[in-house]
């Protein structure tokens, strides 16, 4: 992660402005994703993740603002080389997988026989290969899915922007998909994905983006958003509890409730102070100090 | 490669995967089927009489030839054989290898319906021969009978007379008023449905990611229409290949010129509504909505297509004078007032060039529209689109 001053090798919003009537969807959004860097883009629901994407897919233009690859404005030309997997997905229901991954790669500017092979590869390694004659309607969800991921890797794209790649896969699918986005990362395409599921940004990307109402709320590496946050925290968990005890605690806030517990943040109280009340209120199962995590600093900074 | 290449990639796949599509294989399979079967059995109700008969006995023979000469003034074919003797003759006619016989030049045997024409050609040409040998027999010289029998038949004065030609290149004309209507509506309908596809299925967002949505709209209508025109020509071929087969087509070089006059109007008819219907396509985005949207255009298509019918009898009333020179009526009867010489150059002169005109004018709102509208869910109103500003 850097910051929206111009590198050569770089995925750039800056200064994104787009508004729907008096809604304002993107206010001032700027970062960066530099090549073979993965980057999560989270927020609430309505934050304007899709809106950011979707402008710089050329999908909708923004009131102001402009975004970069290499350092170039991106025109209708660059955009064929990017891949993009909408939110909402989409594929022709009667039309054959295959084809419709060799019409895509056509679109995107590939020849008829690589277009072909490409699109031979990408069923194959997304292990949906024995499926490729198949109509997608015919196809399970999850299979759908992969055909999707298969749509927007096809042409070999310089970079990759996916809205809710993870949302509906299961552990495997999420798995595949991981290692797919990796090794794109690795080869060196800035790839930018929007999710929900935080842990799994945690785990997968060095750098995240979080917006909350149109605004940038924070970016940068992880470890250094990590690190940034001082908080003291707790996660303590005990069996046979009455319900409330913790709220009992003075100097104490919880961030996030557990079953039989909760992670508690502490403003004023000590470690130990928590511990004795837990005590007091049933039999200790769990008691550890923790550093803030991704979903910590979520919550905080979408604070509402 | 650039981005103006795009749009025939698009018409590619309208095109191979329509044509790939079962229900479009059978539903040409049996227009086919029913284009031959109406040639074949209009052929058969059509075609010039002829008939056998058998004679038997003295005299039937030269009756009989005397029937054929009757007949073939007449343009009727009658085809004369002489049998042994009546058994076989009456057999003849019971397995229907004849149609009549006549025996010993005195009695006439049919099966069961006796067939009119022959029947009243045989006694006509009997009760003549009879009359000359009475006339004979009360002393009247063969000279003076033949002199008295040979008149000539009565003149038949016709008030409206029958030109053969006009009367079949109005048949061509109807049978392509009837194939241009269903043309027009069957692939404006695949126009918007495919729109409302594209739309509901999401894919939309996929494409627009990699091309503008003029060209998707661009090659939508030209991979659709170019089938329909391939289907078409299919049909007028098969059309003209039968009718000739089965000997129905007279002045083939007439049938042929309405059948170009057909293909023209079928493009320009043709991407005049599917522009429209791509429109009305891209404001819903559910296939049950597309009905409601579709009805203008439906309308429009139906009523252009009674005055195209109108105008294959009544090539020069008003209505079809006007109806042939507005660009959505046009298509449908047109191309009948042409074939049936009933329209003057400036006319077809103007026709396509207000249709051009329109279409011209058409596709930039349309795109405009159609852009707009792809991204949004639900029903959108037209006014509200152009309305608001860019996507």
């Amino acid at each position: 992660m850097t910051g929206p001053s111009a590198v050569a090798d770089a995925f750039e919003f800056v200064g994104l402005v787009r508004r729907f009537g008096e809604v304002v969807a993107l206010d001032d959004v700027s970062f960066s994703v530099a090549a073979g860097e993965m980057v999560g883009f989270v927020g609430p629901n309505g934050a304007g993740k899709t809106t950011a994407m979707r402008i710089a897919l050329g999908l909708l233009q923004a009131d102001a603002g402009a975004v970069r690859w290499r350092g170039r404005a991106v025109d209708a030309e660059t955009r064929r080389r990017f891949g993009y997997m909408p939110e909402e997905r989409g594929l022709y229901p009667k039309m054959r997988v295959l084809d419709q991954l060799v019409y895509l790669a056509r679109l995107h500017g590939l020849e008829p026989g690589d277009a072909r092979s490409q699109a031979e590869r990408m069923t194959e390694l997304l292990g949906v290969g024995d499926r490729a004659r198949d109509r997608a309607e015919s196809l399970s969800l999850g299979n759908q899915q992969r055909v999707q991921l298969a749509a927007a890797l096809v042409h070999r794209p310089e970079v990759l922007i996916l809205d809710e790649p993870f949302s509906g896969l299961d552990p495997v699918g999420v798995d595949v998909l991981s290692a797919i986005l990796r090794r794109q990362a690795d080869d060196g395409a800035p790839v930018v994905f929007s999710s929900h599921q935080l842990e799994l940004v945690e785990r997968l990307c060095e750098s995240v983006v979080m917006i909350d109402r149109g605004r940038i709320v924070a970016s940068g590496r992880i470890a250094d958003l990590r690190a940034r946050d001082t908080r003291r925290l707790v996660r303590v968990e005990v069996a046979g509890a009455s319900d409330g005890w913790l709220e009992r605690v003075a100097g104490t806030r919880v961030l996030e409730p557990l079953p039989d517990g909760a992670i508690v943040e502490l403003d004023g109280a000590s470690e130990s102070d928590v511990l004795d009340a837990a005590r007091a209120a049933g039999s200790v199962r769990h008691f550890s100090v923790v550093r803030p995590s991704l979903p910590e600093i979520f919550r905080r900074e979408v604070a509402r | 490669m650039s981005a103006r290449r795009l749009w025939p990639i698009v018409a590619r796949r309208e095109f191979v995967e329509r044509a790939r599509d079962r229900g479009f294989q059978v539903s040409t399979a049996i227009t086919v089927l029913l284009l031959v079967g109406v040639i074949v059995i209009s052929a058969v109700f059509n075609r010039p009489t002829s008939f056998d008969l058998v004679v038997v006995g003295e005299g039937s023979d030269a009756l009989g030839q005397q029937v054929r000469a009757a007949a073939d003034a007449l343009g009727i074919e009658v085809s004369v054989h002489e049998l042994a003797d009546e058994a076989e003759a009456r057999q003849a006619v019971d397995a229907g290898d004849a149609d009549a016989a006549v025996v010993e030049a005195g009695r006439i045997v049919v099966r069961a319906e006796p067939p009119d024409q022959l029947v009243g050609l045989i006694q006509a040409v009997s009760v003549r021969e009879r009359s000359r040998q009475a006339l004979i027999g009360a002393g009247l010289s063969s000279e003076q009978v033949d002199a008295a029998l040979a008149q000539s038949p009565l003149p038949v004065d016709a008030l409206e007379p029958v030109n053969a030609e006009s009367r079949e290149t109005a048949t061509v004309a109807f049978v392509g008023v009837l194939l241009l209507y269903g043309q027009l509506f069957a692939y404006g309908y695949w126009v918007a449905a495919g729109v409302v596809e594209e739309k509901s299925s999401r894919v939309v967002e996929v494409l627009l990611a990699t091309l503008r949505p003029s060209h998707l709209l661009r090659g939508k209508i030209l991979g659709i229409g170019l089938l329909g025109l391939a289907q078409l020509l299919l049909l007028a071929l098969v059309g003209l290949f039968a009718s000739s087969a089965v000997g129905t087509l007279e002045f083939p070089s007439g049938a042929i010129a309405t059948v170009g006059l057909v293909l023209v109007w079928f493009v320009l008819g043709f991407f005049f509504y599917a522009t429209m219907f791509a429109v009305a396509g891209s404001i819903v985005t559910r296939q049950e909505d597309l009905q409601t949207t579709m009805t203008p255009l439906t309308i429009l298509i139906v009523g252009s297509f009674f005055i195209g019918l109108s105008a294959t009898s009544n090539p020069d009333s008003t209505l079809a004078v006007v109806a042939s020179l507005l660009p959505f009526s046009s298509p449908l009867v047109m191309p009948t007032r042409i074939a049936l010489g009933d329209a003057a150059t400036w006319e077809v002169v103007a026709s396509i060039a207000i249709s051009v005109a329109a279409t011209a004018a058409l596709i930039p709102l349309a795109t405009k529209i159609y852009s707009r509208a792809l991204l949004r869910p639900g029903r959108v109103r037209i006014r509200q689109v152009l309305r608001a500003g860019g996507a």
